[in-house]
């Protein structure tokens, strides 16, 4: 896939996704979808739902894009399809790695715990 | 379900949304319903999802939420919404601050708590009148700026509306305010700060929010002219407030506009503190009867909601709006 170069104006690639408000949830399944490739909406529907278990209703699969494209997270590219698809830009890129280097470290903070302290793994 | 009831059912759901949104991502939202119903032809909580996700992009382009619109978009959005709040705080105030003016003409009491308040509330109505005529200059300045700039046609509308709202409101307030029940008062007033000629045209324009209409056996014994004038007197407002929002949310603001508006709305915000302020020392005051006739009634309660509900709604889209920044792109 071409990857997109130039770096979109954004604040959420510098500090994850949090300035997406409720978004920030649906964001980061949209930005992990995206990032093997573009998807339309029904497509990126089914993979979330694939990978994380969680189907995201249409409302809020679309109010999460449009938050994302609004902060040049992502790009619809044109396309003659009435099914547009969306890719990940540089800045989505950098905005999703900051998201799940955050997310990993807690997870690793807590299977560390639960390891000393419960016995689990 | 046939194609055919898809698209239908899918048109029905998109009009949640603003014609911007619908506009953009219309189509392929559709596509994504259509596949949606295929698979999942009855699900209750995916229309109570595309509704809530409506109605929050709605509240967006409205100015009244965060949302994800350019920026000039967002902020002429919300100079409407303030535009709209402003008014709804000068009419229920101005309705207010008159009828209270009327009580004082009549009833003279040495109470320095109504004194206290009537004073709040004229410095409040100053001050906030003060802003409204420095957002009408403003404004008439950038309709102007984009005349000369070849940009009249989609302003015109909102103008004439503007404009005719107006008209009617100057005119017929002048006439209606001859009959000010304050005229023939007591002409040594306590306070004695109160220009008769504004407490009437307050009066005469604010003269639909009364108590009367919850009453139609005593509302039907108006003049048939005062009666008509109450009917037609919100409707020019609407025409005015419309016609000021409309040009507000279609002009390109420069960045030093949009701070002046800032600057505009703070001071607005002070003049309805306290404005707000001495509407409840007065209600507080008030509370034993020493008004007479202009006793605190429920028609005062609810205005007191409305004026709250407009500095609460202008406070939020000034907090969420961008009213500092450029613009425009």
């Amino acid at each position: 896939m071409e990857k997109p170069t130039s770096p979109a104006e954004s604040s959420a690639d510098t500090d994850g996704l949090e300035t997406l408000g409720r978004s920030s949830g649906p964001a980061s399944l949209i930005l992990s979808s995206l990032a093997d490739g573009a998807k339309h909406g029904y497509a990126l529907t089914k993979d979330i739902e694939s990978f994380a278990g969680v189907r995201l209703a249409p409302g809020t699969l679309y109010e999460a894009l449009s938050r994302l494209e609004a902060h040049g997270l992502i790009e619809a590219p044109e396309s003659s399809d009435r099914r547009r698809p969306y890719q990940l830009t540089a800045a989505g890129a950098a905005a999703l790695a900051t998201y799940l280097r955050a997310q990993r470290q807690i997870a690793d903070v807590g299977l560390n715990r639960l390891a000393s302290g419960w016995a689990m793994s | 379900m046939t194609a055919d009831t898809g698209q239908i059912r899918a048109s029905r759901l998109l009009l949640w949304y603003p014609r911007g949104w619908r506009a953009r991502y219309g189509d392929e939202f559709a596509e994504l319903l259509a596949a949606e119903f295929a698979e999942r032809p009855r699900y209750f909580r995916r229309s109570l999802d595309i509704a809530a996700s409506g109605l929050r992009a709605r509240l967006a382009a409205a100015g009244l939420n965060e949302h994800p619109l350019d920026r000039g978009a967002a902020a002429r959005a919300s100079l409407g919404v303030l535009a709209w709040c402003g008014a709804a705080f000068l009419l229920f105030g101005a309705a207010m601050w008159s009828q209270l003016a009327i009580g004082l003409q009549w009833h003279v009491e040495d109470h320095s708590g109504l004194n206290i308040a009537m004073a709040l509330m004229s410095a409040g109505l100053l001050a906030f009148g003060v802003v409204a005529v420095a957002a009408s200059c403003g404004l008439i300045r950038a309709t102007i700026g984009a005349v000369s700039r070849g940009e009249a046609r989609p302003l015109a509308r909102p103008a004439l509306t503007a404009l005719t709202g107006l008209v009617i409101l100057f005119v017929g307030g002048r006439h209606f305010a001859n009959a000010w029940p304050g005229t023939g008062g007591h002409l040594l007033w306590p306070i004695g700060h109160v220009p008769a000629w504004a407490a009437a045209f307050g009066w005469a324009t604010t003269m639909w929010i009364t108590s009367y209409v919850a009453h139609p056996g005593l509302l039907a014994a108006f003049p048939a002219t005062q009666l008509a004038w109450m009917a037609l007197s919100p409707a020019a407002i609407g025409l005015l407030v419309t016609g000021v929002a409309g040009l507000a949310s279609r002009i390109r603001h420069s960045a030093f506009a949009m701070r002046y508006a800032k600057w505009l709305f703070k001071t607005a915000v002070g003049g309805m503190i306290l404005f707000l302020a001495g509407s409840l020392r007065w209600m507080a005051s008030a509370g034993a009867g020493s008004l007479g006739g202009y006793h605190v009634g429920a028609i005062d309660f609810a205005g007191l909601t409305v004026l709250a509900l407009a500095l609460a709604v202008a406070s939020h889209v000034a907090r969420t709006a961008r009213l500092t920044g450029p613009a425009e792109r």
